[in-house]
C-alpha cells in the first residue's frame, strides 16, 4: 500500500531503505545482543542528517516534515526497532521541544551538536512513582542565584547510556504544582548514569536510570520559561507518539514480510503452509491491520504538517500501530512455529521488540484516555 | 567485390584469455557459415601478427584480413574502430562478431554507430533463422531474462559474444586460408586519446570473480575462528573464499571478500555456501554460479532454494567433514 | 567553468522481475525504480571532480531518458549534489535501442549543452547490460571516449583516466570535450556512491523542478518513433529455465558429505582440475 504518493516522500523512503538494508540489517541481530550501537554505524549516519530529521537546515538538520520523519523512523525500525527508537527519541523528544519551546539562544547553543549527532538527546519524565501521571514527579529544581540545582532519579530513560543532552522534567522545590523542563548536559557535575536496564526487547538501546545529585545548571538551561513543564511534556508526547507509531508499524511490517515468505517456503503435508486457510486468514488479518495502521499514522503526520491539532490522531495512530505490532509479531512467530521461538530467526526479536510500543510514550490505556477526552470535548 | 557472403570475426588476441574468445567465435561462425553458405573470415590489426593469422586459419578462418603496422602495436579504440569501419564498408560482410572482452565491448558499439547498424551485447548463443538472419541471444537483468534479437534491415548484423560461450575447434595445421593484406590508410584519425601506459596486470583481487570454485561463508559459520576453516577448505579445493556482509562487518574477513551487489560478482563452476541465509544483495551476485552446494541449519533459508545440493546441517561441521573427506579422496 | 553531463538511467530495483511467462509480458511498471548503480558511480565521479575543482568551477547536469516516473532519479541526483536535472521523456522515445538512446541523448547535449566539457556515463546498466550507450553517444557527439574508468583526474585541459581492461592496467589521456564511462562496482572503491543525505532530498524538491523535455522540445521529427527506428528488433523474451535438482540432504554429516562426493564428485573434481575418488571405498585396497 502506498500512503505517500508524493514523489518526495517516496524518495525519502527509498533513501532510508537503501541505507537500512545495506548498513543496518546485516548487524541488527548482533546489535540485539547487547546495549549500545556500533560506533561506525552512528558515524555513517551523522552526515546523512539522521540525527537532525526535523531540525531546520540552518541548525544543521534535514528540515523534514512530519510525514518524512515518520517514514524514516518506520524504515529504520523495520530493520532495527532499537535503533529506530534511538532516533525517534533523539529527534522527537530530545530536539523537538527545544525547537518548539526553546529561546533562540537555546536553539543556537544546543541544537546544532545534537543535529550533528555529536550529542544524543533524551527526555526524562518517568520516575519510580511517576509516569503518565506527571503529578507524581519528585525530581526537584531549586532556584539559586546562579541558576538551578536538580535532585532526583529518573528511570527507564531511552538512550540513557549514550545521552549527551538531556531534557529533565522537574518540579519547583517551593511549589510542587509548578513544573519545568531543564536542559542538562552529561558532563554536568552531579549527573550520572545508572546501570543499563536488562529489558525484554529493544536490547540494543541503552535504556538506563539517570541520577541528579545537586546537579547545578545555569539559569538559561530552563527550557522556554518556568512553569511550562506540563505543556512541554504533553507536546513532546504528542510528537513522540507519531514516532512510536511509526516504529511499531516498522516492526509489524518486518514481521509480516518474514511471515509471508516463510509461509510460502515452509512445506508441511507436501504443500506450502500458505495453502492452508488458517494461515491465509492470519496473513489477511495482519495485512488489514498494517494497512489501517499506515492510514492512521500518515493521517496524523499530515495533520501535524498542516498545522492542525493532531493530538487525538497521534494517539489513535500510536494505539493502533502498537496493537498491530504486537498482534502481527505474535502471529508471525506462530506461523514460524518452533523456528519462530528461536533466536536465530528475526521474528523472535520483532516479537520482543513489539510489546513495549504498547507501553512507552503513554500506554495503550493512556492513549484511549486521550482519544476519549478529545471525543467528549468536541463541540456538539 | 565478391558476392560471397562473409561472416567476420574481429580478432582479439591481446592475452591468452582473449585469444580463446576469438577461437570460440570462429568455431561458432563455422556452424553459422554452413547454414548460410558463407565464408568465415578473421580481421586482424596489429604489429607483427603473422603468428595469430596462422592460428586463426588453423581454427577455422577461411580468409584473414590483416593490417600489420607498427603504429597498431597497442590497442586503440579510435583507430581500430576507424579501420574496422572502413573495412566493413569496403567488403560488406553480412555479419560481424566481436568477443565481449572489455575492449571488444568498447570498439563494437563505436563501429556499429559509425555504420548505423544494430549491435547486440554479450550474446550467449547465435543462430540462423529461416530467413537466413542472425538470431542473437543475449541475457538481460542479470540473466533473469533472455532476449532473442535480430537486425532486420541493416548490415552487417553485429554482436559481441561472451567469452566461454562456445567451444573452440581443434587446432588443424593442415587448414588452408587466404590472407588478404590491407595496408594502413594514408589518413588516420588524429589521436584524441593518448595511451600513457598499458601493462599486462593480471589482477589479484579479481581472482574470486573468475575462480572456478568459490566458497562463501555467512554468519552461520559461528565465529571468526571457525570462519578461518573455510580457508583450509579453499586450499584443498583450489578455491577462493567470499563472504556475506554481516561477516565482513563482524570483521571475520576483510571487505575484499564481500560477495554482493556492492562487492564482487562471481560465476564459479562450483559454489559452496556455508551458513548463508541468502539476502538478495548477496544472491544477485552469484546468479551465474553453475553448481551450488548450500549448507544451512535452516531448511527454509533462501539460499537453500538456489542449491543443487542442499544440506540441512551445521555449516561448520559440514565444512570439517568435507575437509576430512577431501584429504582421503584427492588423488595426487 | 567545467560543465559535466552525467547520463543516468532508471532501472528496476528487483533482480527478479515481475514476469509473466504465459502472456510474455514484462511488468516493468510494477517494479520499483532506482538509479542504475553504474550511473550512480558516474555521478559520484562527477561530484568528486566538482569538489576537487571547487564549487564554482564546475556544474553538473544529470540527464535521463525514460518514462515520466524516471523523474525520481533526477531528484535523487540533485539530492546527491547535481546542479540540475533533465528528463527526456516522450512516448515516441519508448523502445529505443542503444543507437536511438545515444542519438536522443546526443541531440540534447548538442543543442542544449553546447558548453559540455566532460560527459560521464555508467559503463553498463544493471538491466540491459549492454555497455553500448556510452561509446555510441561519443560517436554521435564526435568526441573522444574512454571506457571503464576507475579513476579520473583533470590535468589542464585534458582528463587522465586509469582503467583496468582485460587484465591491462592502462592510463589514458584525453582532450576535452570527451566522454568517460565509469566502471561498475568492483575492485576500486574510489567511486562507491555516497548515500543520499536526507537534507539533500528536501533541498532537491525545494530548489526548482526537473526540466522535462519531450520530442518536440528536443526538436525530434514529428513522426519520429524510436522503436521502429532502432536497427535491432527484439523478437522474443523469455525466462531461462533453470532446472535445479534441489536435492535436500539431511542426517549425519559424514553420510551427507559422502553422498555429495559419491554423486557429484565428478562436477567438483572437474572444477578443481584434480582427480577425486568419487567412491570412498574405491581404490582403498
Amino acid at each position: 500500500m502506498d500512503c505517500n504518493p508524493c514523489m518526495k516522500h517516496q524518495l525519502i523512503r527509498k533513501t532510508v531503505q537503501e541505507f537500512a538494508e545495506n548498513e543496518i540489517r546485516p548487524r541488527a541481530a548482533e546489535m540485539d545482543k547487547g546495549p549500545g550501537f556500533p560506533e561506525d554505524l552512528m558515524e555513517k549516519m551523522k552526515p546523512l542528517h539522521y540525527f537532525g530529521l526535523q531540525t531546520p537546515a540552518h541548525l544543521g538538520g534535514a528540515g523534514l516534515d512530519s510525514t518524512s520523519y515518520a517514514i524514516v523512523v518506520e524504515e529504520i525500525s523495520r530493520v532495527s526497532a532499537a535503533l529506530g527508537l534511538c532516533f525517534t527519541v533523539h529527534n522527537s523528544v530530545g530536539i523537538y521541544p527545544i525547537l518548539r519551546f526553546g529561546t533562540r539562544e537555546q536553539q543556537q547553543q544546543f541544537v546544532p551538536p545534537m543535529a550533528a549527532g555529536e550529542r544524543i538527546g533524551a527526555f526524562c519524565l518517568t520516575e519510580a512513582n511517576a509516569g503518565s501521571d506527571a503529578g507524581g514527579v519528585e525530581t526537584v529544581a531549586r532556584k539559586t542565584d546562579h541558576g538551578f540545582v536538580l535532585n532526583g532519579t529518573k528511570i527507564f530513560v531511552t538512550n540513557g547510556g549514550i545521552c549527551g543532552t538531556i531534557l529533565v522534567f522537574a518540579v519547583s522545590d517551593t511549589d510542587p504544582a509548578q513544573s519545568s523542563v531543564f536542559i542538562v548536559e552529561n558532563h554536568t557535575p552531579g549527573f550520572s548514569v545508572g546501570e543499563i536496564e536488562d529489558l525484554c526487547g529493544m536490547r540494543a538501546n541503552p535504556v538506563a536510570s539517570l541520577f541528579f545529585e545537586d546537579c547545578a545548571i545555569p539559569a538559561d538551561h530552563c527550557l522556554g520559561t518556568m512553569g511550562q513543564g506540563l505543556k512541554i511534556g504533553l507536546s513532546a508526547l504528542d510528537t513522540g507518539r507519531i514516532g512510536i507509531a511509526a516504529q511499531a508499524l516498522g516492526i509489524a511490517r518486518a514481521a509480516f514480510d518474514e511471515a509471508v515468505s516463510y509461509a510460502k517456503a515452509r512445506q508441511q503435508f507436501k504443500k506450502p503452509i500458505s495453502r492452508f486457510q488458517t494461515i491465509q486468514n492470519y496473513l489477511a488479518d495482519m495485512a488489514v491491520q498494517i494497512d489501517a495502521s499506515q492510514l492512521l499514522l500518515y493521517r496524523a503526520a499530515a495533520r501535524k504538517d498542516s498545522g492542525r491539532p493532531f493530538s487525538a490522531e497521534a494517539a489513535m495512530a500510536k494505539l493502533h500501530c502498537s496493537t498491530t505490532a504486537r498482534m502481527v509479531t505474535n502471529l508471525a512467530v506462530q506461523i514460524h512455529g518452533g523456528y519462530g521461538y528461536s533466536r536465530e530467526y528475526d521474528v523472535e526479536r520483532y516479537f520482543r521488540d513489539a510489546k513495549v510500543t504498547e507501553i512507552y510514550e503513554g500506554t495503550s490505556e493512556i492513549q484511549r484516555m486521550v482519544i476519549a477526552r478529545d471525543i467528549l470535548t468536541r463541540p456538539a | 567485390m565478391s558476392a560471397e557472403k562473409l561472416i567476420w570475426v574481429w580478432a582479439d588476441y591481446r592475452n591468452y584469455f582473449q585469444s580463446r574468445v576469438t577461437l570460440q567465435i570462429l568455431a561458432r561462425a563455422s556452424v553459422l557459415a554452413e547454414k548460410t553458405n558463407a565464408a568465415v573470415c578473421a580481421v586482424v590489426f596489429g604489429d607483427k601478427v603473422e603468428a595469430y593469422v596462422k592460428e586463426y586459419i588453423a581454427h577455422g578462418a577461411q580468409k584473414v584480413y590483416v593490417t600489420d603496422d607498427p603504429s597498431l602495436r597497442t590497442y586503440n579504440v579510435a583507430s581500430y574502430a576507424f579501420l574496422l569501419t572502413a573495412l566493413v564498408k569496403r567488403f560488406a560482410p553480412e555479419t560481424l562478431l566481436i568477443g565481449a572482452t572489455r575492449f571488444g565491448q568498447e570498439i563494437a558499439p563505436r563501429v556499429a554507430k559509425q555504420l548505423d547498424t544494430g549491435l547486440t551485447a554479450d550474446c550467449i548463443d547465435l543462430d540462423i533463422d529461416e530467413k537466413g538472419q542472425l538470431v542473437q541471444v543475449a541475457p538481460a537483468f542479470g540473466g533473469n531474462l533472455i532476449a532473442k534479437i535480430i537486425t532486420p534491415h541493416t548490415r552487417p548484423q553485429m554482436a559481441t559474444i561472451r567469452p566461454g560461450t562456445f567451444q573452440e575447434l581443434p587446432h588443424d595445421d593442415e587448414a588452408k586460408g587466404e590472407v588478404v593484406p590491407v595496408p594502413l590508410p594514408d589518413t588516420m584519425p588524429s589521436p584524441r586519446v593518448r595511451c600513457l601506459k598499458s601493462e599486462l596486470h593480471p589482477a589479484r583481487a579479481r581472482k574470486i570473480e573468475t575462480a572456478d570454485i568459490v566458497i562463501t561463508g555467512g554468519r552461520g559459520m559461528g565465529s571468526k575462528g571457525k570462519f578461518r576453516k573455510l580457508f583450509d577448505l579453499a586450499d584443498l579445493l583450489h578455491a577462493e573464499v567470499g563472504a556475506t556482509r554481516p561477516v565482513v562487518y563482524a570483521d571475520w574477513v576483510s571487505s575484499e571478500a564481500l560477495v554482493g551487489q556492492a562487492g564482487k560478482h562471481i560465476r564459479p563452476k562450483v559454489l559452496f555456501s556455508f551458513g548463508v541465509s541468502g539476502a538478495i544483495q548477496h544472491t544477485a551476485a552469484l546468479a551465474d554460479a553453475r553448481f551450488i552446494v548450500v549448507v544451512n541449519k535452516n531448511p527454509n533459508a533462501t539460499m537453500m532454494k538456489l542449491a543443487d545440493v542442499a544440506m540441512v546441517a551445521d555449516a561448520n561441521q559440514v565444512c570439517s567433514g568435507i575437509i576430512r573427506a577431501l584429504k582421503q579422496r584427492i588423488r595426487d | 567553468m567545467l560543465h559535466i553531463i552525467v547520463c543516468i538511467k532508471q532501472v528496476p530495483m528487483v533482480s527478479e522481475l515481475p514476469w509473466d511467462p504465459k502472456t510474455g509480458t514484462l511488468k516493468r511498471e510494477t517494479a520499483q525504480g532506482m538509479m542504475d548503480p553504474s550511473a550512480r558511480r558516474a555521478l559520484e565521479a562527477a561530484l568528486q571532480i566538482k569538489a576537487g575543482v571547487g564549487r564554482n568551477q564546475a556544474r553538473i547536469t544529470a540527464v535521463s531518458m525514460g518514462p515520466p516516473m524516471a523523474e525520481e532519479i533526477l531528484y535523487e541526483a540533485k539530492a546527491l549534489g547535481a546542479d540540475q536535472g533533465v528528463l527526456l521523456t516522450d512516448p515516441c522515445m519508448a523502445g529505443a535501442d542503444t543507437c536511438m538512446t545515444a542519438m536522443i541523448l546526443g541531440k540534447f547535449i548538442t543543442d542544449h549543452c553546447p558548453d559540455a566539457g566532460l560527459i560521464l556515463c555508467g559503463a553498463m546498466s544493471s538491466d540491459s547490460e549492454t555497455a553500448q550507450v556510452g561509446p555510441q553517444l561519443a560517436e554521435v557527439l564526435d568526441i573522444p571516449a574512454v571506457g571503464y574508468a576507475r579513476r579520473l583526474e583533470l590535468v589542464h585541459d585534458c582528463v587522465r583516466v586509469e582503467r583496468h581492461v582485460d587484465d591491462f592496467m592502462e592510463v589514458m589521456e584525453m582532450d576535452l570535450p570527451g566522454l568517460v564511462t565509469i566502471d561498475h562496482a568492483g575492485e576500486s572503491d574510489l567511486y562507491t556512491p555516497r548515500y543520499v543525505p536526507l537534507a539533500g532530498v528536501e533541498a532537491a524538491f525545494n530548489a526548482g523542478d526537473i526540466r522535462i523535455m519531450d520530442g518536440k522540445a528536443l526538436g525530434l521529427n514529428k513522426d519520429f518513433n524510436a522503436l521502429t527506428s532502432s536497427p535491432t528488433k527484439i523478437i522474443d523474451v523469455y525466462s531461462p529455465v533453470t532446472r535445479k535438482e534441489n536435492r535436500v540432504l539431511t542426517g549425519a554429516v559424514k553420510k551427507m558429505v559422502d553422498t555429495l562426493f559419491d554423486d557429484y564428485g565428478k562436477i567438483i573434481s572437474s572444477a578443481m582440475g584434480k582427480d577425486l575418488k568419487t567412491h570412498d571405498h574405491e581404490g582403498d585396497v
